[in-house]
């Protein structure tokens, strides 16, 4: 068995000179065209709207540090897993409570030095948070001053009457994480029908923060942010997220592209240790020919570049060769000669 | 601005605010009843938007208007009566616009509107009565029969193909000089009309033939949209036109008091042609009518000044330095010199205008449209003797692909090739106007004109196979069909090129059809190859068959030398030696290199042994 497949990996392998990447690029370009003229949303169906289709495509291809959209889908323990309020509890702690979310008006009295946060009251309760909560949260964090003078407000004494510093204060708290993870986002509970777990959305991508939450399946968070990966689980991990995010994007639109290209584009992608994209400041700008450069984006600068360090074009891609007529190093053009004739002659003296 | 008062809705004139109504129905109901009195002018459209809470009365120029009989407690007014009095020219239709029965709605005023086809769908909302069914359609799709059975895209069609039709466009033609002209040879009034070429002209202006057609096929010969054609029948005129063009030039003035001339130029003139290219002008350089001409041929002879003064500066001698202007047929284009004119412009200058006739015979490549959006190609004229043929000997002009009708969901060209068999039985026109079936059935009504004649009623006919003599097993809907000529001609469009031209900056082929050009190996067939691992192929492709030059490199500092032809050597511009390499290149990387050269970079080019 091991035999006939060590005989027949040969077959399958790419051959030698394979142009894989330009095969690649016209596999996923090509059904690429129809996803323009498809760009169709199912809205409502799932609350998270994430960018799907050709901005989405685009978005992993460039290597974006940001999605547009963030998601991170967070599992919990198995053994905690099945219980909607220990998924409720898990919410509560993770959803991510911004100071604004939850302020209705801030009222900043310079005379007496204090600023007064009115809460939005059903946000309060939805987040289940009370004055008192968030005043000692705003203590403990950000160590200022801070009173629940009543059920719907917090009043922070600044002891000054710097009107520069109240400002500062007022818009710093207002940006402040109340409650939750910062950078996680809004939390949803969901409910695989399948497995009758519970598990969280977050409409964000601090993975590394939400991973230390005691009672998260760490082996199962996953998040659309290929740098938020990246940072946490490596480049490897990086790549297999790069691809399996095009093959999601591709399959929502019903395009099969086979994933080999996906893994391909990934590859050349992370190959350098760092996710970078495709364009003009990633792959496409380290080409080590001037000439491809310049063929592609910024002509005047890479010239200009060559001209001032004397960069040599050692002429070994595609687009150089083209441009100056030479036969391509690809496909049937990849053959060199390694030895020279000459020296043909004196290994057969030899055996002579 | 004004701010809304609560129960008061936004009154607009042209767009404009104006005020505010407070009960918008019943001021619009006024301003309606006030117009088909006469009270103020029918061009006055008002319609009220009760969802944006807004009276829109429009009187601008530019709005497309659709006239409407008014209907009122559930009867249209324009009664039996009225209808008598119209018959018999004792009042007209502007008598009827006068007096409030019919009246003009824009489209804004129309979503005011519920209006009824027929008066047998009038109900109690109902408010309009359509003129006549038909005129739910435009014109175009009017001069189609029975267009109710015939898809929407294939409506979309015909209304392209109508304009590029073939046909008498104007009965003039022969006094008028358009730059393009196409005249169909003995163009008929379709047998199936409707009444759209009653209602206007276009019956003095056909444009086409009614053929007919055996919807079969034909050896594969007519697969996916290509017709077969009767040669017999081209041969006796079918489809045949006239191409006529218009080649013109005009003696211009110049500062300097210098001008062009019409005359044959002088072999000393720049630019001259040879004395074949002007053998066929007369002796004031203008060709003369009926004069046979091919391409590369002058129609016109012109000198014009040189085009930089300083040439004529120093010259000296006696003779005037000219440049050759003349004017010469197209590649590819051949023809007759129909009629030539001379005139005067407002300038005071001299004009010619010379149009060119040629004759246009149906061949393989040239395109016919049925009114149905049923477009296709010529792809062969078979000899009457191996058309098939019915028992009468009738041999259709045309084959059509049975394949075409049942995807494209055109059954008005079946009902169309009944109706036309009908109508050339019967020797009078079939009426074929959209919604005029009226309960009755076409069909019926059809099958019974063809079995008085004795035919089949359902229009099939036992066909024999031209070749063997033998009848096909399964019976041929045949039929008659009013078929367009439409002006895409292969002659007009055929191009070929191995070698030619180049352009002069790069080297490379020149493009368009007009420069004798390529066609273009672009960035994606490029792409193509590079996937495909066949660099050979691509490198004969962008290098041997395009802008292949031999360059000398210089050894020592690597840039470009040159053959001195004085000395016979090769000479490096900048180091001076004479050590150099031959090397291939494609003419575009010189030029990028000149280039950046001119930026002064100096690029140098290193090269292994």
């Amino acid at each position: 068995m091991a035999k006939t497949l060590d005989k027949d990996k040969e077959k399958y392998m790419v051959q030698y000179g394979e142009p894989v990447g330009m095969i690649a690029a016209q596999s996923v370009g090509e059904p690429g065209t129809q996803m323009i003229l498809r760009s169709f949303h199912l809205a409502g169906i799932e609350s998270t709207i994430s960018t799907s289709g050709l901005p989405r495509i685009v978005e992993l291809v460039d290597a974006k540090k940001k999605p547009a959209t963030p998601v991170t889908y967070i599992y919990l323990n198995k053994s905690i897993s099945k219980s909607f309020d220990k998924a409720d509890e898990m919410q509560k702690k993770i959803n991510e409570v911004v100071m604004s979310n939850i302020t209705r008006r801030t009222i900043e009295n310079f005379t007496k030095g204090t600023i007064r946060f009115l809460f939005n009251r059903q946000e309060l309760e939805l987040e289940g948070l009370s004055p008192k909560q968030v005043a000692t949260r705003l203590e403990k964090h950000l160590e200022v001053d801070a009173k629940a003078e009543d059920e719907k407000s917090v009043t922070v004494h600044m002891h000054t009457k710097n009107l520069k510093l109240i400002r500062a204060t007022t818009v710093k708290i207002l940006k402040s994480v109340i409650s939750g993870i910062e950078g996680a986002g809004k939390v949803m509970i969901r409910k695989d029908e399948k497995t009758d777990e519970f598990y969280l959305v977050a409409a964000g991508s601090n993975m590394e923060g939400i991973i230390n939450v005691d009672g998260i399946d760490k082996s199962r968070i996953t998040t659309n942010d290929i740098f938020s990966v990246y940072r946490l689980f490596g480049v490897e991990a990086a790549r297999n997220a790069l691809a399996m995010e095009l093959k999601k994007t591709l399959d929502e639109q019903k395009i099969s592209v086979n994933q080999r290209h996906l893994y391909l584009i990934s590859d050349a992608m992370t190959a350098s240790g760092t996710p970078k994209g495709v364009g003009r400041h990633g792959l496409s700008g380290e080409k080590n020919s001037v000439f491809a450069r310049a063929a592609y984006e910024e002509t005047v600068k890479h010239l200009i570049h060559a001209a001032a360090y004397g960069e040599v074009d050692p002429m070994k891609g595609v687009t150089e060769n083209i441009l100056v007529g030479k036969q391509i190093p690809i496909g049937t053009g990849s053959v060199r000669l390694t030895i020279k004739k000459e020296d043909m002659a004196k290994i057969k003296s030899k055996k002579d | 601005m004004a701010t809304l008062k609560k129960g008061k809705t936004y009154l607009y004139l042209n767009g404009r605010i104006i005020g505010f109504v407070e009960d918008p129905q019943k001021f619009v109901n006024e301003v309606r009843t006030a117009r088909r009195k006469g009270v103020i002018s029918g061009e006055v459209n008002v319609a009220y938007i009760a969802k944006l809470n807004v009276v829109n009365i429009n009187t601008d120029r530019g709005r497309v208007r659709k006239p409407y009989i008014i209907i009122e407690n559930m009867a249209p007014k324009l009664t039996k009566d009225l209808l008598e009095k119209l018959k018999s020219k004792e009042i007209n239709f502007n008598y009827l616009v006068r007096n409030g029965i019919i009246e003009y709605l824009d489209a804004e005023e129309e979503e005011n509107a519920l209006v009824a086809f027929t008066e047998h769908d009038i109900t109690d909302q109902t408010t309009h009565l359509e003129v006549d069914i038909a005129s739910i359609f435009g014109f175009t799709i009017n001069t189609s029969p029975f267009p109710e059975h015939n898809s929407l895209a294939r409506h979309a069609m015909l209304a392209n193909f109508t304009k590029q039709a073939e046909g008498l466009y104007a009965t003039n033609f022969n006094q008028r000089f358009d730059s393009r002209a196409y005249l169909l040879f003995y163009p008929q009034v379709p047998a199936v009309t409707t009444t759209a070429y009653d209602s206007t002209n276009i019956k003095n202006h056909p444009s086409g033939q009614n053929f007919v057609v055996a919807l079969s096929t034909y050896y594969g010969y007519n697969m996916a949209d290509a017709i077969v054609l009767n040669r017999a029948a081209v041969d006796r005129g079918l489809g045949r036109s006239i191409f006529y063009k218009t080649y013109s030039d005009e003696e211009r003035r110049y500062p300097g008091g210098q001008r062009d001339r019409f005359k044959i130029p002088a072999p000393t003139a720049e630019g001259y042609m040879g004395e074949n290219v002007y053998s066929k002008l007369s002796d004031d350089g203008i060709i003369e009518p009926e004069m046979q001409i091919q391409e590369g041929e002058a129609l016109i002879g012109k000198v014009a000044p040189p085009r930089f003064l300083e040439e004529n500066i120093g010259a000296g001698g006696l003779e005037e330095k000219v440049r050759d202007d003349s004017t010469v047929l197209k590649t590819g284009e051949k023809g007759t010199v129909d009629s030539v004119i001379l005139t005067e412009s407002t300038g005071a200058t001299k004009i010619v205008k010379i149009r060119i006739r040629s004759l246009k015979i149906p061949e393989n490549g040239d395109k016919f449209a049925s009114r149905h959006g049923q477009k296709g190609v010529v792809a062969l004229l078979v000899p009457p003797e191996d058309m098939p043929f019915t028992a009468e000997g009738i041999i259709p002009d045309l084959l059509l692909n049975p394949h075409s009708i049942p995807t494209r969901l055109t059954f008005g060209h079946l009902l169309e090739m009944l109706a036309g068999k009908a109508s050339a039985l019967n020797g009078a026109p079939l009426d074929g106007t959209a919604f005029t079936d009226k309960g009755t059935d076409r069909l019926e009504q059809y099958g019974k004109i063809l079995n008085n004649y004795g035919f089949e009623q359902n229009g099939n006919e036992v066909l024999y196979d031209g070749i063997t003599g033998i009848p096909f097993k399964a019976q041929v809907f045949t039929g008659v069909v009013y078929y367009n000529r439409l002006y895409h001609m292969v002659s007009n469009k055929i191009q070929v090129r191995s070698r030619g031209k180049v352009q002069i900056l790069t080297h490379q082929p020149t493009e368009g059809k007009a420069r004798q050009g390529a066609l273009r190996f672009g960035e994606m067939e490029r792409d193509a190859l590079i996937g495909y691992g066949a660099s050979l192929l691509l490198k004969e492709r962008l290098l041997d068959q395009s802008d292949k030059t031999e360059v000398l490199i210089c050894k020592e500092c690597g840039s470009f030398g040159y053959y001195d032809h004085i000395k016979k050597v090769n000479v490096c511009p900048l180091c001076k030696s004479s050590s150099f390499s031959e090397v291939e290149i494609s003419y575009a990387f010189k030029v990028l290199l000149d280039e950046i050269k001119a930026l002064h970079i100096l690029p140098s080019v290193k090269l292994n042994e």
